[in-house]
């Protein structure tokens, strides 16, 4: 059980005193998570501190045109008044850290008059809603298939499940999204007269989803079945599981309540990154599918040096994978009951 | 500013291209076979969303393909792209000295919310335009030599209302009643009924801006202004759609503008797209979920080979051209025979064939075909490696002093797949040993502003106005660093061309515009390489009826309102 003995470190950074005042579990669950999230504040301070300075050091303005006639200097000169970026770079890394702390994320250079938060909360619903779906299906789908070939190693299952989760994590989600178009949309409707196809893009809550959920979740289930066969396979070969079965349990008990509980640590491990990755959007499967997501929204931000954006999406990106974190983190001391948190 | 991101913008070959129903009813399509109102829904690919629905702050083709329908200018060109013809003012006149232009508006015209259209509100328009505090990214031709009073936009202190205030209370622009709208000018400029045209100078309601902003706000003010075009029900325009929904970042829908002077429209519906991908935007016509596309590159060969998408693919011209900029402050550079050599050891065809999929047309000259100034007696630049040795020789340069120098490259699969061919030709017809410096696009802009670079391309120009003072301004002195990147200076060009733009007698001033193109040739300040034309693909049932020089983004875009669906 290498992978938990390494897990309460977690915490290790954090004094632990508090917790040694208090004695009853659910006390210092309390307290472990008040600190956790108040640890977010330096966190997101650092990450705003490299994000603008790299940022700024990346060469090209936002006034920049990728072709064509550049704007006049006079007009460029009065943009850079508009947005405050004629002054002090040091400065504008202040008013910007004023600004947050009053949760104001400053304006879109790129959409004129609109606002950081509005950009956002118009694009994250979507890549939510997909990421959330993904997520919900990578899980069971996921878990399922790592333990039937557990436990039915080196089996046709076994082979099947391997081959399809080896399949699944080399191809590029670009390339299964590209020919899953062709196949259920464009082929599809060619074949019976526009009568049954998919939808090839755009978002919308009906058949819409398939396709973009399909292609985001194959590589994260595959990641899933493999570390859940091999961390399976690692429990089964236990002292305690061989005594399971000796003491006459089902196989029913002995996989659900002493394999499984076991197995699922590392696997547990991974999904909260996993789930911060979904619900923060692919690039790859937006684009594809035409979906006005934020993840589209972000590299889109980065190439067309759109400073505030690219800051309130990397701000909205730390803080859910510092969630994501911490729900593991408090989620081992449900599954395993030697964690202890500090 | 057209020739951003997509490179689509305008235009036709001389007189407006009649599209005959690309379902091959050769323009026998009769109003008979006209769909139901309810099926009059038309669905296009735009590309990219407007970074903003304000006329004002918009630049690109994509923006003006919605707000050139949802707002209207003064005038506009005519289908022959001859002169302007009227628009929102049903006739303009022009004072004996050329300074003071009357626009008589339309007495019928009224906003989307039924409210008539007033001078008044062309005035706020234009004052909005050009406040500076607001920045709007394609103000220059208002102030640059034109509008009076705008002279000062560069230098006047955005932070201070009242500098602001009295910068904007100096301009030439006056409502002299309801329906007349004064323009006064600084010198006399020929081309100013062409700049009027320009979608960004439209007339805006006051009072709707101050609802929308949600509090009062000065002029120093940068965001309150701007509110109203966030919100679909407060873009309140003059043009013969409105828009009546916006999806964010997905689609944009306009449905016709019930007190438009010019009638109502079979089109009830007009559902713009935003799909950057153009391979996404082609499975969705495959699948019948949209009407018109272009067609991306990468599938040009598989369309002409599909015997049903074939028909459907169509060419449409624009006034675009692209040509490679050589560094002229850099030694050999500096003499033009160096660059005509250059120029003259690209094989044009070959390029546009191979490279382009025979879409785009061979040009060896500047002013593309269809607009005013299109000549192609000037050979100078035509394609001769041995003459182009020659040059090279007979100026006493050597491949080792070229060697070393590279082709700056986007590093867009279009700008590399060009830039590949042009290194090879250079290099096979010259002897030489170029290289690609491939870069990202953000980077190359700003080496390219600062002259850090060797020779760069494939840049050029689409037209704003089919007038030639668009074009040759280009090459002036004064715009060495925003496109005229090369900066070579050719003796008398910059007096030859304001001598042009202000020249009252249209034959003189033709005279003079040929002289200086015949001057950007022969001194290859840049190496022109060729016009561009869309490939784009219509569903058979979509009747375009009249594809323009006004065409923004799509086949077809400025004529809407006699666009129809046909049964199907």
């Amino acid at each position: 059980m290498a992978v938990t003995a390494g897990r309460p470190n977690r915490g290790a950074l954090l004094p632990s005193r508090v917790s040694a005042l208090t004695g009853s579990r659910a006390g210092s669950l309390t307290i472990f998570i008040v600190r956790r999230v108040l640890w977010m504040v330096p966190i997101v301070f650092f990450v705003i501190l490299i994000t603008f300075f790299l940022m700024h050091l990346a060469p090209g303005s936002p006034w920049d045109k990728d072709a064509g006639r550049q704007l006049s200097q006079v007009v460029v000169n009065n943009l850079n008044a508009k947005y405050g970026l004629n002054k002090p770079e040091y400065q504008q890394f202040l008013i910007y850290l004023w600004n947050a702390i009053h949760f104001d994320f400053g304006l879109s250079y790129q959409y004129s008059g609109k606002s950081v938060i509005k950009l956002i909360a118009e694009g994250w619903p979507y890549t939510a809603t997909i990421g959330v779906l993904a997520f919900l299906l990578i899980v069971p789908v996921g878990v399922g298939l790592g333990v039937l070939a557990a436990l039915r190693q080196n089996s046709r299952i076994d082979y099947i499940t391997m081959g399809f989760a080896t399949f699944a994590a080399s191809f590029p989600n670009f390339v299964i999204g590209a020919l899953m178009v062709v196949v259920f949309s464009v082929l599809m409707a060619k074949w019976t007269q526009r009568a049954f196809f998919l939808p090839a893009a755009d978002f919308g809550l009906d058949d819409h989803l398939i396709m973009p959920v399909i292609t985001l979740s194959l590589l994260p289930i595959a990641y899933t079945a493999r570390l859940t066969r091999a961390s399976t396979l690692d429990t089964i070969r236990q002292d305690y599981i061989r005594t399971a079965w000796a003491k006459g349990l089902s196989e029913r008990l002995v996989v659900i309540r002493h394999i499984l509980k076991n197995s699922l640590i590392p696997v547990v491990t991974t999904l909260g990154p996993t789930f911060a990755f979904l619900v923060t959007g692919s690039i790859i499967v937006e684009t594809v599918f035409n979906i006005p997501g934020i993840g589209r929204a972000f590299v889109t931000a980065v190439s067309s040096r759109d400073y505030p954006m690219i800051l309130g999406t990397t701000i909205l990106f730390s803080v859910i994978i510092a969630i994501a974190n911490l729900v593991v983190d408090v989620l081992y001391v449900f599954i395993d009951p030697r964690v202890r948190l500090t | 500013m057209r020739l951003s991101t997509r490179i689509r913008a305008v235009a036709l070959a001389s007189a407006g291209l009649f599209l005959a129903a690309a379902c091959g009813g050769g323009g026998g399509t009769t109003n008979s076979n006209m769909a139901p109102p309810d099926k009059q829904i038309l669905r296009a690919n735009d590309g990219t969303e407007p970074n903003s629905y304000d006329p004002t702050q918009q630049t690109y083709s994509y923006e003006a393909a919605v707000g050139r329908n949802v707002f209207e200018a003064l005038l506009k060109p005519n289908a022959e792209l001859t002169d302007v013809k009227p628009a929102a003012a049903s006739k303009y006149d022009v004072s004996s000295d050329g300074l003071t232009y009357t626009f008589h508006l339309r007495t019928n015209a009224k906003w989307s919310d039924g409210k008539p259209v007033k001078a008044s509100d062309w005035v706020y328009g234009y004052q909005h335009l050009l406040n500076p505090a607001l920045a709007a990214g394609y103000v220059d031709p208002f102030f640059d030599g034109t509008i009076k009073g705008a002279e000062n936009y560069g230098s006047i202190d955005v932070t201070s209302a009242s500098a602001i205030d009295a910068f904007i209370a100096g301009l030439g622009l006056k409502a002299v009643d309801d329906n007349t709208f004064e323009i006064k000018l600084q010198h006399p400029a020929a081309y100013f009924k062409w700049v009027v045209t320009l979608w960004m100078a439209a007339p805006i309601r006051k009072d709707v801006v101050e609802a929308a902003a949600g509090g009062s706000f000065t002029s120093s003010d940068t965001t309150k202004p701007l509110a109203w075009a966030n919100d679909a029900k407060t873009i309140i325009g003059n043009g013969p759609f409105k828009i009546s929904e916006i999806v964010s970042k997905d689609h944009v829908t306009m449905v016709p503008n019930p007190g438009y002077w010019g009638g109502a429209p079979h089109l009830q519906q007009i559902i713009y797209y935003f799909i950057a991908d153009g391979n996404t935007a082609y499975s969705k016509y495959q699948t019948g979920a949209l009407d018109i596309i272009g067609v991306p590159t990468a599938d040009i060969t598989v369309v002409r080979g599909d015997p049903v998408l074939s028909k459907q693919a169509h060419l449409y011209p624009q006034l675009t051209t692209f040509w490679m900029s050589f560094n002229s402050t850099k030694a050999p550079f500096d003499k033009a025979a160096v660059r005509m050599a250059f120029a003259k050891s690209i094989d044009r065809i070959k390029l546009t064939k191979d490279v382009r999929h025979d879409t785009d047309q061979p040009i060896q000259s500047f002013i593309p075909k269809g607009m005013a100034g299109y000549d192609t007696s000037d050979n100078a630049q035509a394609y001769d490696p041995a003459a182009a040795k020659k040059l090279l020789s007979d100026a006493g340069v050597t491949a080792s002093q070229l060697n070393s120098f590279k082709l700056l490259t986007r590093n867009t699969t279009g700008s590399k797949t060009v830039n590949q061919f042009i290194v090879d030709q250079w290099n096979t017809n010259l002897g030489l040993n170029i290289q690609l410096d491939v870069i990202d696009s953000k980077t190359v802009t700003s080496r390219i502003r600062k002259g850090q670079f060797d020779i760069y391309g494939p840049d050029g120009w689409g037209a704003d106005y089919p007038d030639q003072q668009d074009w040759f301004d280009i090459f002036t002195s004064g715009a060495c660093h925003s496109l005229n990147w090369g900066c070579a200076t050719i003796p008398g060009y910059d007096d030859l061309v304001k001598k042009a733009n202000t020249e009252l007698d249209q034959t003189q001033r033709n005279k003079d515009y040929l002289t200086a193109h015949k001057m950007l040739i022969d001194n290859a300040v840049v190496a022109f390489m060729y016009q561009a034309y869309e490939y784009d693909l219509v569903a058979p049932y979509v009747n375009i009826t009249q594809t323009s020089f006004d065409d923004q983004n799509l086949p077809g875009d400025q004529n809407w309102q006699t666009a129809y669906i046909t049964n199907h």
